[in-house]
């Protein structure tokens, strides 16, 4: 049997749905029509009045499951894109991030940003919202970057009493896949070693992970080791692990889908370079998408992120620093 | 599905609707007094940040609080200190939030009309308009998912907080989901300095509810006695099943924005119309006239308020301050989600400098 | 009886200062808590400041027409103990500050240098970075903790950008040194590679003339003094100094430090390195007077007792590698000191003698004089070493 990333998140919703009578869905299309990415397929009919269809107000719809976990229910909320979560923005950062802080409740709920580019989707279609998300206090975000982690990462987003920015790639919806569904897991909050090297350390998360790895086969072959450290949430940022990575190797590439101006890239040098500057042996680098809207053209697009082949690039330049 | 109600005429002459009144007036009265203080104290330095008063909406706010019961859900906003004395919020609570104590809801982490007791369904507001009315209709479909009925949500709205996207996508969503919510708009003819001819066109803002497929009630916001009658009636119809509720209240803003605003751009005119009128002599003239309750009592009632009133702010000025030592600077619930300080944030007071090397 | 200040209340989330418009009350008026007292206007609306208790208006401070800052103390009430607690206000204990002024606030124009500098584009590692020049941090950090200097690299190979050397390069060279026989450095080749290391930053030069021994020899053996040439040539190098001590100055930025008294070192071989023993105002003593001192000084040095007052704070060092039998060196000046003097070994030469027409054996040696490039240049140390070598042609001078 094989399992896509997208069925994971499928397989974890319905067993949150399950196991925890206090869970419900609610997004635009989640309902009969299980989603625009089918995320929800099924689950309205196997789970009746507990997957509902939302009208297109993602400023309602946020503020909706706020009053719902408020009330003790950890809702899941499922944004059509995460590109049009900048109309929830203000219930997000706001409502949902400040609640505890200010009045002691907790606010359990998981808004599903369905993220990055796929080829054609343009401007609106593939954004990656983590690092603004990240910048406010009172928000988890999540970034699997395996099929693995699409389904342990979201049961553990749901179980946890505050709320979750959980960043799917669309990309890997269907692209990767995996022979089973994990049966244990790492917990939120650690990094994972992808692959280990002793020349560079290659920080990753999301889709960038499988460009990492697939830079780092490319360099084998050159002899050099490249060591890929998927950051599998960015907030909060294991900064141990790519500490210890670092230590290992002295050279670090930190790659992010998203723009490049601050966010998680630039918050991963920040902290090595300020907390291990002793550690480099090179000057810390990024690669990120460039700064301008997506491009619709597959052309375009493939240029606008970074890909295996910028990373390979980026990684012989550093290399030879 | 328009409906005309609320006026005054209609008000139950029975025993139980005297003590509604009797009650509602003492709230609208400590309100008053307490604001009053509220003013005074930020005018002699000793609140931070801003203070915004509920002047000539006492009416309206008690109504609307006195309508629900236990266990329903409410979500006041800046010019609702009435009602939410009338939801049950110790007296004590608005100083605290006020003056920052420790001892407050809030801890001093957010202060003024930014207070709440959520597990009470006492909705914390945060300044954003109209971004309340979807959290009212959450937490009314967890009671109705968890098999709850006869529970009602009641949120709190000015004319200027009409025009935002937030109303529209609440306001449907309710209507939508057919919740039980009840939404008071006051329309107190300035949102800040800004006139409604500026904030909308249509005639009336109870014209908006037939787009919603809501139903719509209007009344005369300066009339204790009528919006009883009119919150008691929404308040019913939306229980009973009826679907959103929209309310719209005439009155006048008798104050600034806030106390750093003198409103010297309001037009003088309005202080003329019905809807100038102060409600709270205008609720002892008919509490009077009804034989609802005597000189005397009126007397000893302010006089009590303004004693508890006092005393309340006096306790709340000797209070502790927060300490920014003894706060734990974590805005996540769960404590390892959270992560350690770096670098040069971990030399915040009350922190251990951290790694740095 | 407690004092408590009336402030400029807050009057608006972004208001700073207000005006008095004018005052409600006089000093000595009683005022209840709650009661308006003071009309001020700020840019948005007119108001009022009220009472913070009930009290005696004890001083009014502030002045109609001018503008305050929030928080200022616009003047005092008098009031009861029991008021001041019930109203949880804090009596002011000292004499009050005077209402201050609101400071004005001035428009600051920015300055070419408030401006932020663009910063250099491209790779980090500067362009001219060659060899060992450029170290990263993490090579820093792991030279620290090893106790190594960049001159220790000095036979690396980089393979990093420009031949720098990288941390992978500079652990290998570790493991490489691991297969041959090491044993620890005394303190004192330490102390001295230490001293050479710094001093070896300079850009260091070397004059050299030679010197006829003769005047000397004859002199030593006529006056009955044991001195030896170090000791003259100590003499000489503090006489020509102290007529023109420029040359010893040293160069920090782009300021010279002229010294301020002719003290003389020279260079004593003690096991494993060199001590340098002082000797203080020099251009002021004759020979027959320092040869005392400079033999004790000699002894202490060679069993490394020598007291704090004969070390340090020389202005120039005088070696004379002719002891090892040597004629000619380049020595390198102490890393505070622009000058080192040296004397070779001593040794019979030929010398065309005009009048008789022949050649005659003459006693010669090589003087040297090393300095720092930055300080002087080849004509002034010529000139200084000539002048040092015209006092040596006139030992009974010395």
């Amino acid at each position: 049997m094989s399992i896509t990333y997208l069925e994971a998140i499928r397989a974890a919703q319905a067993r949150a749905l399950a196991e925890d009578p206090r869970v419900f869905i609610y997004g635009q299309d989640v309902g009969a029509f299980g989603g625009a990415f089918k995320a929800t397929k099924n689950l309205a009919r196997e789970f009746p009045g507990r997957v509902i269809d939302a009208p297109i107000s993602e400023d309602a719809i946020v503020g909706f499951a706020v009053g719902a976990a408020i009330e003790g229910l950890r809702p899941i909320v499922e944004m059509q894109f995460a590109d049009f979560s900048s109309v929830a923005f203000n219930q997000i950062v706001n409502q949902a991030a400040t609640l505890y802080w200010r009045t002691g409740v907790p606010c359990p709920i998981v808004i599903r940003l369905p993220s990055g580019g796929t080829s054609g989707s343009g401007p609106f279609h593939s954004q990656s919202l983590e690092a603004v998300y990240a910048h406010f206090p009172g928000l988890v975000v999540v970034t699997p970057a395996t099929v693995e982690d699409a389904y342990s990462l979201l049961l553990e987003s749901v179980a946890l009493d505050d709320p979750v920015i959980f960043c799917e790639h669309k990309f890997l919806y269907y692209h990767l896949k995996a022979d089973s569904l994990p049966t244990e897991a790492l917990p939120l909050g650690k990094a994972r070693i992808a692959r280990e090297g002793r020349d560079l350390t290659v920080v990753a998360y999301s889709a960038m992970v499988h460009e990492a790895l697939a830079a780092a086969e490319e360099l084998q072959a050159e002899g050099w080791e490249l060591e890929v450290v998927d950051l599998r949430s960015v907030k909060p940022l294991d900064t141990d692990t790519v500490m210890a990575s670092v230590a290992r190797t002295g050279r670090l590439l930190c790659v992010g889908e998203a723009w490049p101006w601050g966010g998680v890239t630039a918050e991963v040098v920040a902290r090595v370079v300020s907390e291990g500057l002793s550690l480099l042996d090179a000057p810390p680098q990024r690669l990120n998408a460039k700064d301008t809207p997506i491009p619709y053209h597959p052309n375009l697009w493939a240029a606008h992120r970074p890909t295996a082949r910028t990373i390979a690039v980026a990684a012989r330049q550093l290399l030879q620093l | 599905m328009l409906r005309e109600t609320g006026s005054a005429q209609a008000a139950l002459a029975d025993a139980s609707f005297q003590e509604l009144c009797r009650r509602a007036y003492r709230f609208m009265l400590l309100a008053r007094l307490a604001e009053d203080k509220l003013a005074s104290l930020y005018r002699a330095g000793k609140i931070h940040g801003g203070v915004f008063l509920g002047r000539g909406q006492e009416a309206l706010s008690v109504a609307g609080a006195m309508a629900l019961r236990p266990g329903d859900i409410y979500a006041p906003l800046i010019r609702d200190a009435a009602g939410r004395l009338a939801f049950g919020e110790p007296l004590i609570d608005l100083f605290r939030t006020y003056l920052g104590s420790r001892l407050g809801p809030m801890r001093g982490r957010d202060g003024n009309v930014h207070r709440g007791d959520p597990r009470r369904g006492y909705l914390a507001m945060i300044s954003h308009l109209g971004a309340m009315i979807a959290v009212v209709n959450g937490a009314l479909f967890a009671r109705r998912y968890r098999g709850q009925t006869g529970v009602v949500g009641l949120a709190s709205l000015g004319d200027g907080g009409t025009s935002t996207g937030a109303f529209h996508e609440g306001i449907n969503q309710a209507a939508v989901e057919r919740l039980p919510l009840v939404l008071v708009i006051a329309n107190n003819q300035y949102a800040y300095s800004t006139p409604t001819s500026r904030q909308f066109a249509c005639k009336d803002l109870a014209d908006k509810a037939p787009g919603y497929g809501v139903e719509a009630h209007r009344v005369d916001g300066t009339d204790l006695l009528a919006c009883l009658t009119c919150l008691h009636e929404a308040v019913s119809r939306a229980r009973a099943g009826g679907g959103p509720q929209l309310v719209v209240a005439q009155l006048l803003r008798l104050s600034g924005h806030g106390e750093h605003d003198d409103g010297a751009y309001m037009d003088p005119r309005l202080r003329e119309l019905p809807l100038g009128r102060d409600c709270l002599p205008l609720a002892e003239k008919q509490l009077l006239q009804r034989g609802y309750v005597t000189t005397e009592e009126l007397h000893r009632w302010r006089s009590e308020a303004q004693q508890t009133v006092e005393s309340t702010a006096a306790r709340v000025q000797q209070e502790p301050a927060p300490d920014p030592l003894l706060e734990d600077w974590c805005a996540l619930s769960c404590r390892d989600m959270a992560e350690a300080p770096h670098g040069w944030e971990s030399l915040a007071p009350g922190a251990k400098p951290g790694a740095l090397v | 009886m407690p004092e408590i200040p009336i402030i400029m209340p807050q009057l608006g989330e972004s208001i700073a200062e207000a005006m008095i418009v004018t005052f409600l009350v006089r000093e000595g008026d009683r005022v209840e808590a709650d009661q308006d007292i003071i009309e001020v206007e700020t840019n948005k609306a007119a108001m009022n400041v009220t009472a913070p208790c009930r009290g005696v208006v004890q001083r009014l401070l502030a002045k109609a027409g001018e503008s305050y800052p929030v928080g200022a103390v616009l003047g005092y009430l008098d009031v009861t103990a029991e008021e001041a607690a019930r109203a949880g206000l804090q009596p002011v204990q000292a004499g009050p500050a005077p209402c201050t002024a609101p400071p004005t606030a001035q428009p600051v124009t920015p300055t070419a240098t408030d401006r932020v500098q663009p910063t250099v584009r491209g790779l980090p590692v500067p362009a001219h970075a060659t060899g060992a020049s450029y170290m990263s941090p993490r090579m820093k950090a792991r030279m620290a903790e090893l106790g190594l200097h960049a001159a220790d690299l000095a036979g690396v190979a980089g393979s990093g950008a420009g031949g720098r050397v990288t941390i992978q390069d500079f652990e290998r060279f570790l493991a490489s040194l691991e297969q041959h026989r090491i044993t620890p450095a005394s303190p004192m080749r330490v102390s001295v590679a230490d001293a050479m290391r710094r001093s070896w930053t300079r850009p260091l030069a070397t004059v050299g003339l030679p010197l006829r021994l003769d005047p000397i020899l004859a002199h030593r053996k006529r006056s009955g003094l044991k001195a030896s040439p170090t000791l003259y040539a100590i003499r000489a190098l503090a006489l020509a100094l102290s007529e023109n001590s420029a040359p010893a100055g040293r160069l920090v930025g782009n300021r010279i430090v002229h010294p301020r008294s002719i003290d003389i070192g020279w260079a004593v071989e003690v096991e494993d390195g060199v001590l340098v023993p002082v000797v203080r105002q020099v251009d002021q003593r004759r020979l027959a007077e320092l040869l005392p001192q400079y033999e004790q000084l000699v002894e202490l040095a060679r069993q490394r007792r020598l007291p704090a007052e004969a070390s340090g704070g020389s202005i120039a060092t005088v070696t004379n590698f002719g002891t090892f039998g040597l004629t000619w060196a380049t020595p390198i000046p102490l890393p505070e000191q622009t000058l080192v003097l040296g004397v070779g070994a001593g040794r019979r030469v030929p010398h065309w003698s005009h009048s008789r027409q022949q050649f005659v054996p003459v006693w010669e040696a090589n003087l040297t004089l090393s300095f720092d490039h930055r300080v002087l240049d080849g004509g002034a140390a010529g000139r200084l070493l000539t002048r040092v070598a015209e006092w040596l042609g006139q030992p009974e001078k010395l």
